[in-house]
């Protein structure tokens, strides 16, 4: 096999590629805000927006991310009455699943982060006068990213890999293309070179947090 | 006119009593240092004073306005109006660590009390200085000492110019040699006529720069006067068992 044929089997892989960081863009974006608002929720001083934050949180994670593609593109479709309306394409019903999923465990992940701030930096606040929401965003939320960091890059890493999900909603992406390729050649290659893709995007992600984590150290 | 006036100040935590009927009066200029073995109250009476405790009955009036009348508070926005004249600081210096000295001391009175910020930087470069830490002010919080983080405490607390500073056991966390340089700071704003009430197991600083002592045990004033009073010639057996285990 020489270069040029690894070229032309590559070829496809990055056009799968351009998906599946598509997606990890969308639902970066969209999940870490929506995880602030779950975190808010199951801190309230309501004890049925607790309730129902939990309740959200627990589902998300207690349910397989495979099993909630599945219903919200096949399943919600066949709902009676609603269902016609909840009729979305192959990749918006993914990035819906995969924002809903992942936005429950930023929001664990946060929760972690607030608890590890000590109560006297809310008092040295309240002394100095400070409002909550000036609290929140000047004090709390800074100390708080510091915290989650770590975490938060391990769930990004683990939503590069999670996109091969696509696949079981038949959108095409790195491995569908690789899968094709493999049937179609009878070589190995393609999985070797799917492979190095998501290495590459996943050092480049661990890469751009030590960044991050280093501008957050605060030394 | 008194500056802090407190009347028949109680506060429970569940079932237990903290305080439990304290009164006392300070002056402008005074400083009151409150003495007594962990747990007699000490430092709730601050946290009371400042609003980080809710109290159960009593009355406080601060600089002639009452925040709080028989067990009421006046409404919220009054409360924090007259909390914005006493300035706190903490044993474990609640400094924020994401934030360099200079951003410490900004950040507040920029936001709080929408100082400009020329204005602020200026203030800053001053009480840094006062506080010999002029060369830190670009440092994290966590390159500092511990006593060089309680004196950027003392400065950030003088950055909001409060009339009253609350210390709350400000050299307990501290290595015994660092105490020094906190009492010194301390000092000074004592001899600036900064009204000041201090919880401290320093009888030393106690006796030589407090103009009133107060003995606490066990949620009450036992005894109160002036240092020479209390540490010469203690009238209670408390004060004096107490005293005795100090020395």
């Amino acid at each position: 096999m020489n270069l040029e044929h690894i070229w032309k089997l590559t070829q496809p892989l990055l056009m799968g590629a351009q998906t599946t960081i598509l997606l990890f863009l969308i639902v970066i974006l969209l999940s870490l805000p929506l995880g602030f608002v779950f975190t808010a929720m199951v801190r309230s001083r309501f004890r049925v927006v607790r309730l129902i934050g939990n309740a959200y949180i627990n589902l998300m994670r207690g349910t397989p991310l495979l099993l909630q593609l599945f219903f919200i593109y096949f399943g919600l479709p066949i709902l009676p009455v609603i269902g016609p309306y909840l009729k979305f394409g192959r990749f918006t019903a993914a990035c819906i699943g995969f924002v809903l999923n992942y936005a429950a465990y930023f929001a664990e992940i946060y929760r972690g982060g607030l608890l590890a701030i000590d109560k006297g930096q809310y008092e040295a606040c309240k002394v100095l006068g400070l409002s909550k929401a000036q609290t929140t965003l000047k004090v709390i939320l800074p100390q708080m990213i510091r915290v989650a960091l770590p975490s938060l890059a391990n769930e990004s890493i683990t939503l590069v890999k999670d996109t091969s999900l696509l696949y079981a909603v038949s959108v095409p992406e790195v491995l569908h293309y690789a899968k094709l390729a493999v049937s179609r050649e009878m070589t190995t290659v393609p999985f070797i070179l799917a492979a190095i893709i998501y290495l590459l995007m996943v050092l480049l992600l661990t890469f751009f947090f030590r960044k991050v984590e280093k501008k957050f150290s605060f030394k | 006119m008194a500056m802090i006036e407190i009347q028949g100040l109680k506060k429970s935590f569940g079932k237990l009593e903290v305080l439990k009927n304290i009164s006392f009066t300070v002056e402008r200029g005074d400083v009151v240092a409150i003495i007594g073995s962990s747990g007699s109250g000490k430092s709730t009476i601050l946290r009371c004073l400042i609003n980080l405790e809710q109290i159960d009955g009593g009355t406080v009036t601060v600089d002639g306005e009452p925040m709080i009348e028989d067990g009421r508070y006046v409404p919220p926005a009054e409360v924090k109006k007259i909390t914005a004249k006493m300035g706190m600081v903490f044993q474990s210096f609640n400094l924020f660590p994401h934030m360099t000295v200079r951003q410490n001391l900004m950040m507040p009175a920029m936001t709080v009390k929408k100082m400009p910020k020329g204005e602020a930087l200026e203030e800053c470069i001053k009480l840094l200085d006062k506080v010999g830490l002029a060369d830190k002010i670009d440092a994290y919080p966590s390159k500092l000492s511990g006593g060089q983080k309680q004196r950027v405490e003392i400065a950030r607390s003088l950055m909001m110019k409060p009339e009253i500073i609350l210390f709350d056991e400000p050299t307990s966390a501290l290595d015994p040699e660092l105490t020094g340089e906190v009492l010194a700071v301390m000092k000074q704003l004592a001899q600036e006529h900064m009204t000041m009430i201090v919880v401290t197991h320093e009888m030393a600083f106690a006796r030589e720069v407090a103009n009133k002592v107060l003995f606490m045990h066990d949620g009450e004033i036992l005894e109160s006067g002036t240092p020479e009073q209390i540490f010469g010639n203690p009238q209670e057996v408390r004060t004096r068992e107490f005293l005795r285990s100090i020395f």
